[in-house]
């Protein structure tokens, strides 16, 4: 049985289509649904879960960058996939998981080039507020920290540390949008959303010595984000300019390394 | 030795096409009886099916997701021819340009058609999807959100109204 083209209708035998017909409908359908469907397509984004020294990870990237970095024993990886899905299309592909593991790696070593160098693809984060939050944040260097309440009025909401505490807690891109650098201004390194243990390691990793009580190490500085001079903390300069332009850097060579001169007031080491 | 981590990704929207076109293709074949027709829905089904993938939490629900989503087209389409009817139903001294039929039938037909359009909505449904449609209860069932024991007395009060007026 063949389906009858020019009337338009389909000839059944007991009220079923023959195969040859659905089999010559659906040669017809194909082109047509793979053209419109090339046309509503959401960009692929490509998983894997990254066996780090920091634990396992799950790792997601869009065609524009990093989409999304978990640890998967602190957070829920199906409801990131969920998150991914409304808005990509997830295949697995190890070679990503890779690619991060060995920048991951480069990071604990001391070099943390690569993962200040990818690009980062926001399109998890819907509010503008975390996104310049997550933005202003990555250009904190690896070797410093920010407090909350700096990073807040850095970004325009001077009151705001509690929003930046909640907005470090939904960073999609852990390590790369470096929220391990947020600590509390007392001084005390605050919280980690994969444990506290990790914010330590990454932040030692980095250069930053924190002291026994978990505190900002006594030869700490205070690097200015515009004139790009670091000073001692009890400077007249430190209390005179703007909090939201300190960022603090565990000791002077890393302030240096950060492209920061000496203040001349309060000559620190 | 920990286990190795995996994650779980839903399969991709080409397996889900590859798996269940054949069975789409059928069933809306069957249900619309009409070549053009069921290609059309074919490519509906399968892009409303595309956009609304990221809200399918279960590859189990899959099928009978991909079936909801065809039957509510051939009911959407149902539903227009219903409508058409009713217009035509209206136009009663147009009745002779549409329907071939012998002149003495003419008002039996439209008497037909009306009670037809009279009837309450899921009822008429109901009785189109079996009786034009051709769809099994359960099927109706599902497109109407009901049981099949209601789909299934929709369809016989529809008739049974029907039958009334076509005996008067």
């Amino acid at each position: 049985m063949k389906a009858a083209h020019k009337s338009g209708a389909v000839e059944f035998t007991d009220g079923e289509a023959s195969a040859a017909a659905i089999d010559e409908m659906l040669g017809a359908a194909h082109a047509r649904l793979v053209h419109d469907l090339a046309i509503v397509r959401r960009p692929p984004a490509r998983v894997g879960v990254v066996e780090s020294r920091l634990g396992p990870l799950l790792a997601a990237e869009s065609p524009r960058g990093l989409l999304a970095l978990s640890f998967l024993d602190h957070s829920d990886g199906g409801a990131t996939i969920a998150a991914i899905r409304q808005l990509f299309d997830p295949v697995e592909d190890r070679a990503v998981a890779v690619r991060v593991g060995a920048e991951i790696d480069r990071l604990l070593d001391g070099d943390a080039s690569a993962v200040a160098g990818r690009a980062v693809d926001f399109s998890l984060v819907p509010s503008p507020f975390r996104r310049r939050a997550f933005q202003r944040l990555r250009t904190v260097p690896a070797g410093a920290v920010v407090t909350y309440r700096a990073l807040a009025a850095a970004i325009g909401a001077p009151s705001g540390q509690r929003a930046i505490g909640n907005t470090m807690a939904t960073n999609p891109v852990a390590i790369y949008v470096p929220c391990h650098r947020v600590i509390r201004s007392d001084g005390s390194v605050g919280n980690y959303g994969g444990g506290v243990d990790r914010k330590l390691m990454l932040l030692r990793s980095e250069g930053f010595k924190v002291d026994r009580g978990n505190r900002v190490p006594a030869g700490a500085v205070y690097g200015h984000w515009l004139s790009h001079i670091f000073c001692r903390p009890d400077c007249s300069a430190v209390r005179r300019a703007e909090r939201r332009q300190w960022i603090i850097f565990g000791d002077a060579d890393h302030a240096r390394h950060a492209g920061m001169r000496a203040c001349k007031l309060c000559r620190p080491a | 030795m920990a286990e190795p981590i995996t994650i779980e990704l839903p399969p991709p929207f080409e397996d889900a096409v590859a798996l269940h076109e054949r069975e789409i293709m059928r069933f809306l074949v069957r249900t619309t009886r009409d070549r053009e027709d069921a290609l059309d829905l074919f490519q509906e089904t399968w892009l409303r099916a595309y956009r609304a993938y990221p809200k399918l939490d279960s590859a189990a629900g899959l099928r009978p997701w991909l079936f909801r989503i065809a039957t509510n087209l051939c009911l959407n389409r149902a539903r227009g021819r219903m409508r058409r009817a009713r217009v035509f139903a209206d136009e009663q001294p147009d009745i002779g340009r549409w329907s071939a039929s012998a002149n003495g039938d003419h008002t039996a037909v439209l008497e037909l058609k009306s009670a037809i359009a009279g009837l309450p909505d899921k009822q008429r449904q109901a009785l189109v999807m079996r009786k034009f449609g051709g769809l099994e209860y359960d099927a109706i069932a599902a497109a109407l959100d009901c049981s099949p024991e209601s789909a299934r007395a929709g369809v016989y009060q529809a008739l049974k109204k029907l039958k009334a007026v076509t005996e008067r």
